[in-house]
This record gives structure tokens, sequence and C-alpha cells, in this order.
């Protein structure tokens, strides 16, 4: 993203011409040359995904692909920028204590908004919009995605057409991370509708630098430039999101230029060497906000001796999983936290492989070899069943490579991948599982609040409201997650979430394999593709992308 | 004739309750459900799951939920899609001219070169030709498609670079000609199976042809072989082959299914693997009501055709 | 067979013989045999022959080339030696389809020889029934059961196996109905026998031919069912090899490690096609009459 005195720049520079409408016009009138003035779009960008998005209405339960599509068509009050820093979209400024956007106690919010906003369909954006968006995400009868955060909201006020102030229920300190994910949808697209089946959620009406135009399911998205975009952009004619179910195929396409950008589930790592060597293609490797973890259900007797978890990382061959199975590609992790972040702890001990290591700690918490090898203690024998998505390949890979690792240290683990609806169901959310080969995305954008992941009270499988599917419950951690929750400042979180990240590595309720890495490719030529931690999807800045 | 109509209807009737009743079952009583890829969505909680399932009336008792999507369809409703909340019908229908291109060429094709094959096989029995032709037909009969897909792709796509991997058109071409050279591959795979049964199906019927007194007759009198076979073979063999066609149909869309799988073909069979991996169950429910419908409708049709053709045949 | 001597079973017997006599002098029958034996020979035997373990991992030896050292089929990702997992694959594949094939007749068997020896309303929704699950392709069906079932092999199997016996239950009952009014039926019903002696001890060895020929035709295309939704990913699951995931990971490194396609699919092939001669061999020798061309 370039930085925001562009983005002030650009606002004046349509203060000066006027009407926003005009502005198109006008630049194309005046001819490029100045970086402000904005140049008629032109070309198309084909960008190949490998899952269709489906669901248009950013606030329905959707999955990642389907944000590919939002960032291109809406606009979120604020967002973030590869840094983690938060940079105003439709709002004037990002709210923060200091310029008096957020109250002191983190209470109260007030929110300027732009005044030269238009909707694709022509009618003005308004503060009445921000507060049905935020209203409409904790409606009862929604199907919402996210809950957590607007449920604190209270009083939402609208002030003036562009200022909206509302109280929060208690101080919540991830909240702005929220907001930078929260597209703004038009009031008006669903009035006398009833949400969940609203014909916007099939042709959605946004802010964004491009417009919906059509959709050919199971194929492709077409959107077409908004000329009257308030911000950076537009600069194609046109931006087709294609689906290719196959990422050989997608590769292939890139390969042969049949997509001119190969965005999310990206080239495969054993690709990638290839890859490289295409002439005019330039081919990145980026940091995803995933990590890969072998998740362990400290319910199951086996998991609940540290010993036993602590024995297990040590028979974990990481670098050759990473560097032989993932090509070198992802980046070896002690931490759910990606590396990228402000709030990543680099001074976590590094683990080792090491078996003779392992089997001594075995030994010496009295996890003695039985008759067939495994080892046993008390009666509970060594052994446990590995799941996940059957047909990931690679993880695949990874499980029968691990199972030969352990075997060698007295413990049998047996692999039993599930279809997705089954292992991600009760299987997961309900702790039935063993160990679970996971790729979690622990944090909401850049904010550091794991509660959902590691509070006590988050455990599902015990009435609890969250994905602690580990019923990892640590009342040290439950005290320090409260309390970096009801701090705002960046500065004094800091040390809390550092703290934080030294006990779940100690206590290991699951074992961090790597942090996931991307391998995106593209046409030499095109600008402004630019990665992003903090968004979990390719096109989070699609309104900067253009040809040279 | 009326009699008929009716009798088949309400057989039909029966068969797509029993499609619906198994298919209902196994989608509903296996674990997980239509919810759970959203587990790994960040921040997502088990409390939001159930809210939602409760909001689309999953946590009902499955009696309920089968005799309300039954009485639904009754009426032409065939439900929404999870996926993208668009009827069901509509998410089929914009699948089905891609399945359909697929197996009418390839039924096509099958049915020329399988016709061709049988009827020379029929007419040199016993030579090189009929006996190499036996041969390769039940190799063809067991070769898997998609394997025999994935050599295709090797040899044609990877090595030699003439035809395009895989998807029925380029992004922002998908001119006649650019289908076409999309449609090569996945229709010459698909048809290879089927070409088997055709040729084989044809030289029984030419033999039979071969062997009946009138075309030893025809032969005596002097008429040129070739066309007093070509007469009466399309004459006799014609009739059988249109049921075979009809009886075909569940094992094309089978086989449209693993094909579109491999070559990434935007056809039914394509759109059944998503929605079983999305768990979207009212489009695999709809697409197996469909399939069923399809191959119902493809065998009565193929009955009535026989009929018209040969009013010797009477419909009871 | 140890039933007592009557007319029936003398019959068989001399039919017996010439049955095989026919079946000998069909060459493809003949190859088609002695491909079964032979890769049957080949699966059994050949793990002792190979200095390998199937499942053995070593990545340094990932991606070998067929006849890289002692590797004759070279490696697969892992650095497994593809000719020992490809050993150890046939018999589980044929397991599956063996057991499949034997499930299937049993079920398919019954419900045929009880529809067509009872006739009327059972007889009519039994064959209801075979129609419902013709009716459908039997890979959808087939997907559907496997995509919500956790996999195993005893499972694939099952599924594999119910989705595959109506084929043996429309010959079966249509040849019981055949059967049926002929006249050592009559005789048995006078002399009081009961309805399942009539039926399995009376009836059944005379539709056993085309149960047969079925059979054979049935373990075919159970392994072909095996490969297929193994290759789409819900069927028998790593580190248990089988044909068909073999292939499942192999469109991957198409372009890379072509070998990886290759061989599992040429040893699918030679089993389906060894099977199909034999039953095709068997159909003529056992003089059935052939259905559906």
């Amino acid at each position: 993203m370039t930085d925001k005195d562009f983005q002030f720049t650009r606002r004046q520079s349509l203060k000066f011409f006027g009407a926003a409408g005009l502005t198109a016009m006008a630049s194309s009138f005046l001819g490029v040359g100045a970086a402000q003035a904005k140049a008629a779009p032109k070309g198309q960008i084909i960008v190949g995904f490998s899952q269709e998005p489906t669901v248009f209405n950013p606030h329905l339960l959707h999955i990642e692909v389907d944000e590919g599509v939002y960032f291109a068509i809406f606009d979120p009050l604020i967002d973030v920028d590869p840094k983690g820093n938060f940079y105003p979209l439709l709002a004037k400024e990002v709210p923060t204590v200091e310029n008096g956007g957020i109250s002191a106690d983190g209470l109260t919010y007030k929110l300027k908004l732009r005044d030269d906003v238009k909707w694709h369909d022509g009618k003005p954006f308004t503060a009445e919009d921000v507060k049905f968006t935020l209203e409409l995400l904790v409606k009862p009868e929604f199907k919402s995605w996210r809950r957590t955060g607007h449920d604190l909201v209270r009083d939402l006020t609208v002030v003036s057409p562009t200022e909206i102030t509302w109280r929060m229920e208690h101080a919540f300190a991830p909240y702005n991370a929220i907001l930078a994910s929260t597209f703004i949808v038009p009031k008006h697209a669903f009035e006398g509708t009833d949400p969940n089946n609203a014909p916007f959620n099939n042709a959605p009406i946004g802010t964004g630098a491009y417009k919906w135009k059509e959709r050919v399911p199971g194929d492709h998205i077409e959107l077409a430039a908004n000329t009257d975009y308030f911000g950076d952009g537009p600069y194609l004619e046109r931006v087709v999101i294609k689906y290719i179910p196959d990422v050989t195929v997608l590769y292939t396409q890139l390969k042969t230029g049949d997509i001119d950008v190969l965005a999310l589930q990206w080239i495969t790592p054993d690709n990638f060497q290839e890859a490289k060597t295409l002439p005019d293609r330039v081919v990145e490797v980026f940091g995803g906000p995933f990590v890969e973890t072998l998740s362990l259900n400290l319910m199951k007797p086996v998991f609940q001796d540290r010993a036993v978890r602590e024995a297990l990382y040590y028979a974990v061959d990481k670098k050759t999983i990473i560097d032989t199975l993932y090509y070198g590609v992802p980046r070896p992790t002690e931490t759910y936290m990606p590396h990228e972040s402000y709030y990543y702890n680099d001074k976590l001990p590094v683990q080792e492989y090491n078996l003779d290591k392992a089997r001594e700690i075995l030994d010496k918490a009295g996890w003695a070899a039985g008759s067939d090898g495994i080892r046993a203690k008390d009666g509970v024998r060594l052994s446990f069943t590995c799941s996940t998505t059957s047909g990931n390949h690679l993880r695949e890979q990874a499980q029968q490579f691990l199972q030969q690792s352990f075997r060698e240290i007295g413990v049998d683990m047996q692999i039993g991948n599930l279809p997705p609806a089954v292992m991600w169901g009760d299987h997961w959310m309900l702790s039935q599982f063993d160990m679970a080969v996971a790729g979690i995305g622990f944090l909401t954008g850049p904010d550091p609040d794991t509660s959902d992941y590691f509070l006590s009270t988050s455990v599902a499988a015990k009435g609890g409201n969250g994905q602690n599917t580990f019923v990892y419950q640590n009342p040290e951690l439950d005290a320090l997650l409260k309390k970096g929750g009801a701090v705002v400042s960046p500065e004094e979180r800091r040390p809390i979430y550092l703290n934080i990240q030294e006990i779940v590595r100690r206590d290991l309720p699951f074992l961090p394999i790597f942090q996931y890495a991307n391998i995106r490719g593209y046409k030499t030529g095109i600008h402004g593709v630019e990665a992003n931690i903090n968004n979990r999807i390719d096109t989070w800045n699609v309104r900067s992308w253009r040809w040279s | 004739m009326a009699r008929f109509l009716i009798g088949r209807l309400w057989q039909s009737i029966v068969l797509l309750l029993l499609v619906s009743l198994i298919g209902f079952m196994v989608l509903n009583l296996a674990p997980g459900g239509p919810l759970s890829q959203f587990a790994l969505t960040p921040g997502m909680t088990k409390e939001a799951l159930d809210r939602i399932a409760e909001q689309m009336g999953l946590n009902r008792p499955l009696p309920v939920q089968y005799l309300d999507w039954l009485w639904k369809l009754v009426r032409g409703d065939w439900g929404k899609s999870f996926r993208d909340n668009r009827p069901v019908l509509d998410v089929i229908g914009s699948h089905l001219f891609a399945t359909l291109l697929l197996m009418g060429a390839s039924t096509l094709l099958s049915m020329l070169v399988g016709a061709w094959i049988g009827i020379r096989s029929a007419v040199r029995r016993g030579s090189l030709f009929d006996y190499s032709m036996t041969v390769l037909c039940f190799v063809a009969l067991s070769v898997p498609t998609f394997w025999i897909g994935l050599v295709a792709i090797f040899l044609f796509s990877l090595r030699l670079g003439w035809l395009p991997a895989g998807n029925m058109y380029t992004v922002g071409d998908g001119s006649v000609r650019d289908i076409l050279i999309h449609l090569v591959m996945p229709t010459c795979v698909l048809a290879l199976v089927n070409v088997a049964t055709w040729a084989r199906y044809m030289r029984t019927a030419t033999l039979e042809v071969i062997n009946q007194d009138f075309v030893r007759t025809a032969h005596a009198k002097g008429l040129a072989p070739r066309r007093i076979l070509m007469k009466h073979i399309v004459g006799n063999a014609l009739l059988p082959m249109i049921t075979l066609a009809g009886m075909q149909l569940p094992t094309l869309l089978g086989g449209a299914l693993v094909t579109e799988t491999v070559f990434t073909w935007p056809g039914m069979g394509r759109l059944f693997l998503d929605s079983l991996g999305y768990n979207d169950y009212p489009v695999v429910m709809g697409l197996l009501m469909f399939s069923a419908i399809l191959v119902l409708a493809g065998n009565l049709i193929a009955d009535l055709l026989v009929a018209f053709v040969d009013p010797r045949i009477r419909l009871e | 067979m140890t039933a007592t001597p009557t007319p029936i079973t003398r019959r068989r017997r001399f039919l017996d013989n010439r049955a095989v006599r026919r079946f000998m002098n069909n060459p493809l029958a003949l190859i088609g045999l002695f491909m079964v034996v032979g890769l049957t020979a080949a699966c059994f035997l050949g793990p002792l022959l190979l200095p390998f373990d199937e499942l053995y991992i070593d990545l340094r030896a990932r991606f070998a080339p067929p006849l890289t050292g002692a590797h004759i089929f070279g490696t697969d990702p892992l650095g497994r030696d593809i000719a020992a997992r490809l050993f150890h694959a046939g018999q589980v594949s044929m397991a599956v389809g063996f057991l499949a094939m034997a499930i299937s007749t049993v079920i398919g068997t019954v419900i045929g020889l009880v529809a067509g020896f009872r006739g009327g309303w059972t007889g009519t929704i039994l064959m209801r029934l075979v129609d419902a699950f013709l009716s459908f392709p039997s890979v959808f069906l087939l997907l559907t059961l496997a995509a919500f079932i956790k996999p195993s092999p005893a499972m694939i199997t099952l599924i594999i196996a119910v989705t595959s016996w109506m084929e043996v239950a429309r010959i079966v009952d249509t040849e019981v109905k055949s059967v049926r009014e002929r006249e050592f039926i009559a005789a048995a019903r006078m002399l009081g026998l009961s309805n399942s002696w009539i039926m399995f001890r009376e009836i059944l060895p005379n539709v056993l031919g085309p149960i047969v020929v079925a059979a054979t035709l049935t373990v075919a295309r159970s392994i072909l069912m095996e490969a297929y939704i193994s290759f789409l990913g819900y069927g028998i699951q790593p580190p248990l090899p089988s044909w068909g995931n073999m292939l499942n990971s192999a469109q991957q490194y198409l372009a890379a490690a072509p070998w990886l396609a290759i061989v599992p699919g040429v040893a699918i092939t030679v089993a389906v096609t060894g099977f199909n001669f034999i039953g095709d061999g068997l159909r003529d020798a056992l003089d059935v009459r052939s259905h559906n061309g």
C-alpha cells in the first residue's frame, strides 16, 4: 500500500474537482503526469483461485476465498497494511485514543466518515449504512459470520451523515482489527427484505474500486472498474476472478498465460523450483497468517502428561519435513504468532530433533516399552490416531513420515484421515480427535488476542464458547489473556503477549510445525500485488493493481 | 399406450422416492454436517454454528426435514444451495450444458466409431481386425477412465503441447473453435469405454442380420452386399441401439463425473464433487434426483422411440 | 457337491466337463487366466523377493525414476519403493475386489432368488429396489457414501458391494423365473420340501452358471470402483497402499514423475482386463445368454 499521504492528496484533488462523479472524466481530460490524477482504467487481470467464491454478502457465513471478492467490491471503515498499521478507508481517520476516536477507557468510539463516497448504484454513503452494518452482524435471525466484538457494541448513534458514535460493553482491544475486516454494506439494498435472502446477496453493491458485473457459476466472476471510486485506483477496466478447481491445472494455466495472477491455494511447493525459472513471471514466497500444528487433545489420557507432548515434539524432524516435503518454502516456528507480527516472540526455545532425548524423557516419566515395543504407563498405551482432511497430499506425506519417527521412540501413531465434513464437524469442534494436523489462523487481522483458542472457558467440548479444541486450561494464561484484551496501547500489550507465547511453548497444547508460506505467481508487468499477513486474501489491495 | 405411460410414471415415482430416501439417509445419518467447513474460520464458535444450524432448520428431527424437503420438491421447490443460496435447479441448470455437450459429443463419437468397428468386425469375422478389435474393446472396458485421462494429459498437453490440459474454454475467449479444442480430449476419453460397448453390440447385431434368410436371399438376387447389409443392419440393429443408448445413461453420467474431474470440465460431475466437498446437501440431493430423473426419462424416451420406429412393438 | 445324485446334478457334471473344455479352447479366456494368476502370484510372492519394505520411508531416495538401482519401478514422493507398494497394493485391491464380489454376489443371489421364487408383491418390491439402485450412476452413490463414512478397507469393500449387487439380483431373478416352473421343481414341491430347501438346493445349482459369470465381472468392476473412489480421495487411506490411492497423488506429479501414474494404472488395467477375459470365457463356456450385449 502506498502511504497515507497519498490518500490525503487524493482526497484534496477530489475536492478540487467538486463532484466525485466528474473525477474520472476530468482526470482523463487532464491527462496523466501528476501522480494524483486518475488515469482511465485500462486492461484486465485474470486472478485464478482454486476454490470458488460463492457468498457475496460479506457478513454471511463464508470461507476465506469469498473474501477475494469483498475487497474489490466493498470497503471497510479502516484497513490494515502489511506492517500491521491501520489506515482509513471509509472513515476519515483511524480511531485511536490519541485522536479522540476512542475514549481513554476504551469504551466510547467516535468516528468521522468520508463525505465523498457513493455506492455503485449512485446513492450516497452515510453513517446510516455503518449503523445498519454493525446492527446486521448481531441480528439474531441473520446467519452472521462473526458476532465477536460486534456483540459488545451498544447505543449506536448517527450524529450526522458523516459521524457515528457508540459505546462498548467493556473495553475490547481487538475491535479495530475486527473493524478492518468488516465491510460496510448499503442499508437501502436490504430494505424490505430478509437479509439472509436479499437479492443483494447475489448482486452485491459496494463502494469499492470494482463493481459487480456478472457471475458464471462454477467458472468465473467479472468485476468492472468503478470510475467514481474515492480512493486509489481502479487502474483496470476489468478484474476476472477465475475458478480453477485443481491446483495443478491452476499452475499450468499460469505457465500458459491463461491467468495473470495465481492466488489462493497458490503454487504448490513442489512446483516452486520450476516456477522460479518461468520467463516473464514473478514468483514470490510470502508468509501467511496460518500455523501448521499437530493439535493435541488434552482430554485424552495419553496427552495429559506433558512429558509425552514434549517427547513427541523432540521426535518431530521439522527440518526434513519442511526442507524435503515442503521444499523449504514454509518457515519453522515455535509459536502461533506470525513472524511478521509486532507481538512475535523471537526468544522462544528452538525445537530440536533428538530421538534419544525423546526416549529419555519418556523413560524418566515412566512410560516403559511393552512386548510390542510400544510404551505404556498405568495401563495407558502410548498409541493414538492422527487425523486430518483426507486428500491433502503433503499432509498425508508428513503424517506418514511422522508415523515412522514416532515408532522409533516407541509411540504408535495410526493415521485416520476423514472427509472434510466429518473432520471439521464435531470431531474437531467437540474435541473428539486424538491428534489432528490443522492449519490454524489464531489471530484476527493484526490483533494478538487469542482468547477464542486458549481461554479455559472457550472449550466447546465442555460447554464453552470458542475454539479451544485442545481443551487447554491454564488459569495463569486465562488471567494474562484477560489483561491483554483490556489494554489498548500496543506498547503495553506487547510484554503480555510475549509472556503468553512462552507459556504456550512450554505447555505445548499443540506442536507448532511451521508458519504457512504461500507462493504466488503473476505476470511480469503487473504492479501493486503485495503480500499482507494481516489480511487472509491476496486481493486485499486489488484496487491498486495495474499493468505497467 | 396411455396405460403404459401411467404404469411407467407410477413406477418412476416409486423409484424416485426410494432414491431420495436412500440419498437423504446417507447424507444425514453420517457425522459432521454442512456447517463443519466453517469450523476453522477465525473466531468461529460452536455456539455460533449451532445457532445457524437452528436457523437453517438443521436441528429438526430427520423425518420432519425429509418430509419438508419432499413436500417442497413436489411443489417444484428443489431448495436452495447452502453455498450461494441460489435455487438448486438454477445451480444444476448452469452446469447442465457443459455435461450435455460432453455426453452428446462422446455418445456421437462412440456410436459412430463403435458402429464402424462392430460392422467391420462382423463382416470380416475371424480376421485379424476382428480379433484385435475384440481384444482392444476388452482393454478399453477395463481401463480406468481417469487414468486414460491422466495419460492423455501427460502425452498431449505436457509432452506434446497439442491440446489444453483442462477446462472448457480459455478465459476471455470462449469461441466455438476454442470450446471444440477443449472438448477433444475429454470427449475421446469418455467415448473410449462406450466405443467398446457399441462395437461389441453392433458386431452381434450385424452377425444376426448376416445370418438371416432374407439377407441371403437378397444376396442371391444379386444385390450389392454392402447395400443389403447397410439397409438391413440399419433397419434391424437400430432399434436395440436406441434402447442401449437409454440403458447406458447411468454409466455415461458416472463416466462424465470422473472425466470432468480429470479435465476440470465445468459440468454436473464436478458440481457434484464440489457440493460433496462443501457439504452442500440440497445440491447433492438435487443432483441425485436429477440424474435419476434423467436416467428414467432416457429409458422412457428410448422405449417410446422404439415403439415409434417399429409399429410392431406394442407398449404394455 | 454332496447332494443326493439326482438327474440334475448328473447333468451338471456333464456340463461342467464340456464347459471346462470350452473354456480351455478359448485363447482370450486363457490369456485372462494367465494375467490374473500371474498378477496374483506377483502380488503375493513379489514382496518376498524385493529388498524393500512397502512402508519404509527414505526421503533421500524420493522420486527415483524406474530402474534406479534396485528400485525397478522407481520410488514415490516419500522414497518408498513403488514395486513393493504395487504388490502390497495389489493384495489390498484384489482383496477388496474379491470380498466385494463375495458380499454383493450373496446379497444379489439371495434377493434374486427370493424375488424370482416368491414372485408377487415381494418380487415386485425387491425388483423395484434393484431398479432404484440401478437408476442412478453408481459412482454418485458410491461417492456420497464414501464422503460421509469413515473410510477403512472394510467399509470401502462394503460400500462397493452395496452398490454392485443389482446386476446379479436381476440375472438370478430372471433365471429363477425360467427354472421355477420346470418339472423337477414341481416334483420337489410335491415331495413337500421346504421353500428354502427348494430355493437353495434345487434352484440355486441351476442358476450357478450365470452367477459365476456375473461374479467374475463383479471382481473386475469392484477393482475399478476401488480405484475410482481412492483416486477421488474418498477411498483407502494411506499408509495402506491400494492401486487406487497410489494414483491419487499421481496427478500432481504427472509432469515430474509420470511413472507414479503409469505403473499402478497398468496394474489395474491388467487385472481388470484379465477378469473380464475370464468372465467372457466363462460366459461362452457355460453357455450363459448374454445380457445387455
